[in-house]
């Protein structure tokens, strides 16, 4: 965090805690890559939704953590890892360029000088003349990159340091709704709860009901869009294999009354239950 | 490129001076730290490097805020996990001179699975390992290579762990490049340094380094004049192991598999010991001699040859590539079980 280098994590969660039930499926680390650190430590956190999405995930995350200068947790699953899908081979010519820039120029180099549009500061590779420099773990002043244990420095890079990670959010695309863009409900899900979820809302839809499902696959930063699209739906859901993390966070974030569906099997979820469960909030008999 | 050792580039006319950084040194008043950085700042000229192309990589401790001193490129990374970070920039980027600034504590507790490693696969950089027997940073409790019984903050009524000898550890670990030096004895640091800045795979040097706040004196047996004279033996390869005052010789002799202490006048010449850098077992043996019963050897225990990770790594790669061809993306999403829908 303090150095500010690029670094790709893949969490591949599996039922905890400590060994648990290796190989069995889980989805709940997900405090733990938002906020388990010591401080206050913010990273970019994705989630793939499908096997096939995986290979798009790391890619992301890769563009990011090196555009940013930040470490990026992808949060996989057992289930996801285990799982396949036919997936549409990509034209690898057309994928977006990671570019990555190392800083050569000596005139005005300083080690924690900023980019003003992501606040990444420059990469300089070892090796390169007259930008020697020193990195590390003690808290660093702005810019010069000096040690500083100067109070106001430190809540100013403690502030840098998650708004470097807030702007990520300028990089998300508007988020997809299955289904209709207002209504009674909506089902908020991440990770490998993808088709289930899916299947499940749109049983529902087929039944009548005014339901739609946004799965997310950016957890930090939330997409910009997302508080809003929540107060379009009388209620919302949040399935989760843990006992209710995403959900926690949605309510912090947007003050909006979700509920969580949670079972922590160690079992992805099943879309029949999926379904009950939205039936049963919306008061409604199968 | 070049797989080991540093880049072919001419390096300018240094000095001590363009080794020195501008941060202020906080290490408290007289700690040994001192004298070990002026000895590097002063090496450093002499290895006809560019500056660029030298880089500390240190973990957490007293010793480990070396990188930010040194005007060169640096790393302060976690706890033990120097070695770690220094395999990996090694491997990514053969063409840089790395140093692994570590202490007892650091580098024997919390990274000693990381030391291990490192020594084993014999990646090419330098460690320097300064040994003052305490956790000084968090000050004073034992370390691991604090004395058994030994009275600190965190072991009031003594310690009850037996201590670990570094070059002992260093050589069970297959390493290449053993050496001890002292940080009062300057030119003496200056040659271990440049030795194992040479040597072709992992350099290990332990220094003996004074705490003077927490563990102050803790190598008097080596800093003291009298005492140093009937202890200290320099270690010289291909010459005899003597030691002890020019009036009462000592010498190191082998009884069987057992070494030890005769007066030297009392043997042939040609029952002496002599110093083999090559001989691993011999250096293995006198890893664990110290004083009071044993002389204290200083100096280069081993240097021997091995083979080089990072050229067995680049090895694989180049054969992978010049067998398979380049790296291609495309090739590679559309191999393996694959079809097509029309």
């Amino acid at each position: 965090m303090t150095a500010e280098l690029p670094l790709v994590v893949l969490n591949i969660q599996r039922a905890g805690p400590s060994t648990g039930m290796p190989t069995k499926t889980e989805q709940a680390d997900l405090m733990q890559a938002l906020y388990g650190r010591n401080s206050e430590a913010p990273v970019i956190v994705l989630a793939p939704a499908t096997p096939g999405d995986c290979f798009y995930i790391a890619y992301e995350a890769v563009r990011l953590a090196a555009k940013y200068m930040v470490p990026v947790i992808v949060l996989s699953d057992g289930f996801l890892a285990n799982g396949s899908e036919p997936w549409l081979i990509p034209d690898a010519t057309k994928l977006p360029p990671i570019e990555i820039a190392f800083r050569t120029e000596r005139e005005g180099f300083f080690p924690y000088l900023r980019d003003p549009a992501t606040l990444a500061r420059p990469w300089v590779r070892p090796g390169t003349p007259g930008l020697e420099h020193r990195i590390g773990g003690i808290e660093k002043q702005d810019v010069t990159g000096n040690i500083s244990y100067d109070p106001e420095n430190h809540d100013h890079m403690v502030r840098t340091r998650a708004e470097k990670v807030r702007r990520v959010a300028q990089e998300i695309p508007p988020t997809s709704i299955n289904g209709p863009a207002t209504g009674d409900l909506l089902v908020v899900g991440w990770g490998g709860t993808y088709g289930a979820i899916t299947a499940a809302v749109e049983q529902a839809q087929t039944a009548g009901k005014s339901v739609a499902s946004v799965h997310l696959r950016h957890l930090n930063p939330l997409p910009p869009d997302l508080g809003h699209i929540l107060r379009e739906y009388r209620k919302v859901l949040v399935p989760e294999i843990n006992s209710g993390q995403l959900v926690r966070v949605l309510r912090a974030e947007y003050l909006v009354d979700a509920v969580g569906f949670n079972r922590v099997r160690g079992l992805p979820l099943a879309s029949e239950e999926i379904h009950e469960a939205i039936n049963q909030l919306l008061g409604s008999k199968p | 490129m070049t797989p080991s050792g540093a880049g072919a580039k001419e390096a300018p006319k240094y000095t001590k001076k363009d080794f020195e950084s501008d941060q202020d040194v906080r290490w408290c008043p007289g700690c040994g730290d001192y004298a070990i950085l002026s000895a590097i700042q002063k090496t450093m000229p002499d290895l006809g490097i560019p500056k660029e192309d030298i880089v500390f990589i240190s973990g957490i401790g007293c010793s480990s805020r070396f990188p930010y001193y040194m005007n060169t490129y640096g790393f302060h990374t976690i706890h033990g996990r120097a070695p770690a970070i220094a395999t990996g920039l090694r491997v990514a980027r053969p063409e840089l001179k790395i140093f692994v600034v570590t202490g007892d504590g650091d580098g024997l507790s919390i990274g000693g699975n990381h030391m291990l490693h490192v020594l084993r696969r014999n990646v090419n950089l330098t460690i320097l390992l300064f040994n003052n027997r305490i956790y000084g940073l968090t000050k004073g409790q034992y370390s691991p290579t604090s004395e058994l019984g030994k009275v600190t903050k965190s072991t009031p009524v003594g310690s009850a762990d037996r201590p670990i000898n570094p070059l002992a550890f260093a050589l069970g670990c297959g390493a290449t490049f053993v050496a001890r030096t002292v940080d009062r004895n300057i030119p003496h640091m200056d040659e271990m340094l440049k030795r194992a800045a040479k040597h072709k795979g992992t350099g290990f040097v332990e220094i003996l380094q004074n705490c003077n706040v927490y563990n102050d004196l803790a190598w008097n047996v080596i800093y003291d004049r009298e005492s140093k004279v009937q202890h200290e033996l320099r270690l010289e390869h291909g010459k005899p192991l003597l030691f002890g005052p020019p009036d009462d010789r000592r010498a190191l002799i082998m009884e069987g598999v057992t070494p030890k202490v005769v007066r030297a006048k009392d043997v042939p010449e040609s029952a002496l010991w002599v110093h083999d850098e090559k001989n691993v077992n011999a250096a293995k043996l006198l890893a664990d001699l110290f004083a009071p019963d044993f002389p204290i050897p200083v100096g280069v225990l081993t240097a021997v040859d091995a083979p080089v990770y990072e050229d067995l790594m680049l090895e694989q790669e180049q054969k992978a590539i010049s067998e398979r061809g380049p790296g291609d993306i495309a090739k590679l999403l559309t191999s393996g079980d694959t079809w097509k829908i029309s």
